[in-house]
């Protein structure tokens, strides 16, 4: 067979081995720009660095206010991640195991909001908020955050809840639970691992996320982790800072190359089945 | 079961109102709000909005600016479905045809930039295309062709195709393992066939796999579009912020600044209303030019 020849396969390395330096020499080379002191960064941006130093981390926690951002951003995820579980749950087993009126149309009103641009939502999302007194207000983000993450989540879930044979709900209904009762204790721990996915998968957004941050956060005191990069980036154009911004593009990445590291699979699967479903 | 029907409809509302109240009061009132708001003149303080008929829709037409936006938005939308569909149904096949050891670490690294926050792709990249510090025009100064170096992000020209490197570099990962998915359902003896039958590898990639791996190429090439027009502003928010002199502004970037930066809401809404309609349409007319027989062998 000429497939999979030792000549071929050399051939076809080139670029897979191209595209592995592209992808890895940039996040190498941030990584290390964070321990280079400015003046090393300017004579020689690309190398490595004579000494390792700490001083880039020290200036943006305690200087940029990449602390309280941090704390922000971690609220906004947790707080994000729950609210989305605690809506999506429900609506994705009654959706899944209930015959209703309605059912299909709104399981298909949920998902097509995954398509649908929310950018003209966003102005009076903003208005909202000023209203109900959330605008500026991580809290007020995570709610919007949850609800931005609802179809993906619910999209997932209910095609994992298909799975579970519904002979064990029907015993537990036998024995006299209530439905109440058949949700919590037997639907969601049978679907740990579809809530494990989605809470990771949105755990990864809401960390990342920025323009609705830009948009409903205004005060540094509530900036998220994103903000505040983008703040001293704004800045670097003028201070030269260069290390101080590695050092805090370090701090936002960590978290995500740990649960990569942990959930690589997963990560996977979630989201090239939420790409799927179109 | 010994549930009364009272009951069931009280356990039913229990799982489907509260999360759809909510849904309705985030999601589809702001969606219609905001179609609403088009009609109006409106700074942002709530007394003075002025209901001025399709005065902003007028004046999007008039709006020079707009038309670039457009344009410039498709522009990505082009060069990043070419751009990663290529690349990414290349590493795809290379990586499963090819019966490479390290395989996996292919996989791996490709994706992980697809997990990346915008903010740190964009700022990496920022660096990457630096005038005098960044990596581009220090390759170029290093193989000796300094007279390419230009300052990619502050030139009118380059701006805009600067931008569409982060995205592919961004995107290959998740495409690359969706059309790998496709690939892996292939029946082996399809290829065997084909082989029997004299076709080279080339014809084999062109009739077996391309055909039957169609449904995730078509997917992949509705995603890339759906997220570059939903959410191409988001990256250039973050590198450009629309500069230089416009030459990069997209319909949300341009959005952000009338409604966000210059208090212009009610236009604002008018170019939200646009970029759904034109996203709607794009959509639509792309599953239409993509639709296909079914293959089967």
């Amino acid at each position: 067979m000429k497939k999979g020849s030792f000549f071929s396969r050399s051939i076809v390395r080139i670029p897979l081995i191209i595209w592995s330096l592209a992808v890895l020499y940039p996040i190498f080379w941030m990584v290390l720009g964070a321990f280079k002191s400015n003046a090393e960064i300017y004579a020689n941006p690309w190398g490595l660095p004579e000494s390792f130093s700490f001083g880039n981390f020290v200036d943006a926690w305690s200087n940029y206010n990449i602390d309280s951002s941090v704390f922000n951003s971690f609220i906004v995820t947790g707080l994000g991640a729950t609210l989305t579980l605690a809506m999506a749950i429900p609506t994705s087993y009654a959706l899944e195991r209930m015959r209703f009126r309605g059912n299909r149309l709104l399981f298909t009103l949920y998902i097509s909001a995954m398509m649908i641009p929310m950018v003209l939502g966003w102005i009076p999302l903003f208005f909202l908020l000023m209203q109900l007194n959330l605008l500026d207000n991580i809290f007020g983000l995570s709610i919007v955050y949850a609800i931005s993450q609802l179809p993906f989540s619910i999209f997932v879930l209910t095609s994992f809840m298909a799975t579970i044979p519904k002979s064990l709900e029907e015993a537990a209904a036998i024995d006299g639970m209530s439905p109440y009762g058949i949700l919590w204790k037997i639907i969601t721990p049978l679907s740990t691992t579809g809530i494990i996915t989605v809470t990771i998968m949105n755990m990864i957004q809401f960390w990342n996320e920025y323009f609705m941050a830009l948009i409903f956060l205004q005060s540094e005191g509530n900036y998220t982790l994103a903000l505040a990069i983008d703040y001293i980036s704004n800045e670097t154009q003028y201070t030269n800072a260069w290390g101080t911004l590695f050092a805090s593009l370090v701090i936002a990445i960590i978290p995500v190359i740990v649960l990569y590291a942990i959930f690589q699979r997963r990560i996977v699967k979630g989201m090239t089945e939420g790409a799927i479903k179109g | 079961m010994v549930q009364s029907k009272r009951q069931r409809n009280l356990f039913l509302a229990f799982c489907l109102v509260p999360t759809f109240l909510l849904f309705s009061v985030f999601t589809l009132y702001p969606l219609f709000n905001g179609l609403y708001y088009s009609f109006f003149q409106w700074s942002g303080a709530s007394s003075l909005a002025e209901f001025v008929g399709f005065d902003n829709y007028r004046r999007l037409f008039s709006d020079e600016i707009i038309p670039r936006t457009i344009l410039h938005d498709y522009f990505l939308v082009v060069t990043k479905v070419f751009g990663i569909m290529i690349l990414s149904t290349f590493f795809a096949v290379a990586l499963t045809q090819m019966k490479i050891k390290e395989a996996p670490f292919y996989r791996i690294v490709f994706f992980f930039p697809n997990i990346m926050s915008v903010v740190v792709i964009g700022i990496l990249w920022m660096f990457i295309y630096n005038p005098s510090l960044g990596l581009i025009n220090s390759g170029l100064e290093f193989i000796g062709l300094e007279s390419w170096q230009r300052p990619w992000l502050g030139s009118e020209d380059w701006a805009l195709p600067s931008l569409v490197l982060p995205s592919v570099w961004a995107g290959i990962g998740l495409f690359m393992l969706m059309l790998m998915g496709g690939i892996s359902n292939i029946s082996k003896s399809y290829y065997e066939a084909a082989e029997i039958d004299g076709a080279t590898e080339w014809q084999q990639f062109w009739k077996v796999t391309l055909p039957l791996i169609w449904p995730q190429i078509k997917i992949s090439i509705l995603y890339i579009i759906i997220t570059t027009l939903n959410g191409s502003f988001i990256i250039v928010q973050v590198m450009t912020k629309g500069g230089p002199n416009n030459s990069t502004h997209v319909m949300g970037s341009y959005l952000y600044e009338q409604a966000f930066v210059k208090y212009n809401f009610g236009y604002g809404a008018t170019i939200g209303v646009m970029i759904l309609v034109l996203s709607l349409i794009t959509v639509f007319v792309m599953q239409f030019l993509m639709r296909r027989e079914k293959v089967e062998y």
